[in-house]
């Protein structure tokens, strides 16, 4: 199976994606890598000028549920173009500011399918797959809210025909 | 038998609801089980009546009128914010 979907608690090393998408076959023209990193600060819904400090962030995910949509959203994205392989690594548990927390790789023939598919994952990952963030900061605790800026990056790219 | 389960901030709301339901009414649906926790969980009831809350049979997103089965696991879903 090229393709690579994961929800984990431990890291992930950038390098060892890459050559895993790298070493797939010699069709492989271009990879394009994206890493999700926690920030120290979040802002608020509707509030982009407010921004909060984060001592940490818990994922929370739906098992079973979480996998099979990203198994989804990775088939949409070989329906839209044609792609070689594609990882998804997402983390879930406690992380700190720095930490990575998402990675997608893409690898194609040429540049652009790559470019395209790995911001479609990302933007439908994002609206679509079931995390749920709770940001822990000086002592409290809060859960994230949903931000339009994402779902409406996820409605540029149309609606899809699995909903 | 039913398994409830309850995400993000619902699951903080939830914390005192139950967590099955052992006797499933014949015409049980989602939105039923959430009239169901109107009385005892008021503030878990608000959080489930808004509009952008899913909810999921069996780990598949359903519309709150889907007709439910014993065994079935019924799930309520906050908006996302992974990535």
């Amino acid at each position: 199976m090229k393709d690579l979907v994961c929800v984990q608690a431990d890291d992930f090393s950038l390098a060892d994606e890459y050559q895993r998408l790298r070493d797939i076959n010699a069709r492989v023209g271009a990879v394009v890598t994206f890493c999700g990193l926690v920030r120290d600060f979040e802002s608020s819904a509707g509030e982009p000028e407010s921004k909060k400090p984060v001592n940490y962030l818990t994922l929370q995910h739906y098992p079973g549920m979480t996998e099979t949509l990203l198994d989804d959203i990775v088939m949409q994205a070989k329906a839209r173009w044609e792609l070689v392989a594609v990882t998804v690594i997402h983390r879930i548990g406690t992380l700190a500011p720095n930490d990575q927390i998402v990675f997608v790789g893409v690898a194609s023939e040429h540049r652009k399918e790559a470019f395209d598919a790995a911001q479609f994952l990302m933007d439908y990952l994002k609206t679509k797959a079931t995390f749920w963030k709770k940001l822990t900061a000086e002592g409290g605790e809060q859960w994230l809210d949903a931000k339009s800026s994402d779902s409406d990056a996820a409605a540029k790219w149309g609606e899809d025909s699995h909903d | 038998m039913i398994n409830l389960f309850f995400f993000g901030c619902l699951g903080d709301l939830a914390k005192d609801a139950p967590t099955c339901i052992a006797n499933l009414e014949p015409d049980a649906t989602p939105q039923g089980i959430r009239q169901m926790m109107k009385a005892d969980h008021p503030e878990l009831f608000k959080a489930l009546s808004e509009p952008q809350v899913l909810v999921s049979v069996n780990k598949m997103i359903v519309k709150w009128d889907q007709p439910l089965f014993e065994g079935d696991e019924l799930a309520f879903l906050p908006p996302v914010t992974g990535g």
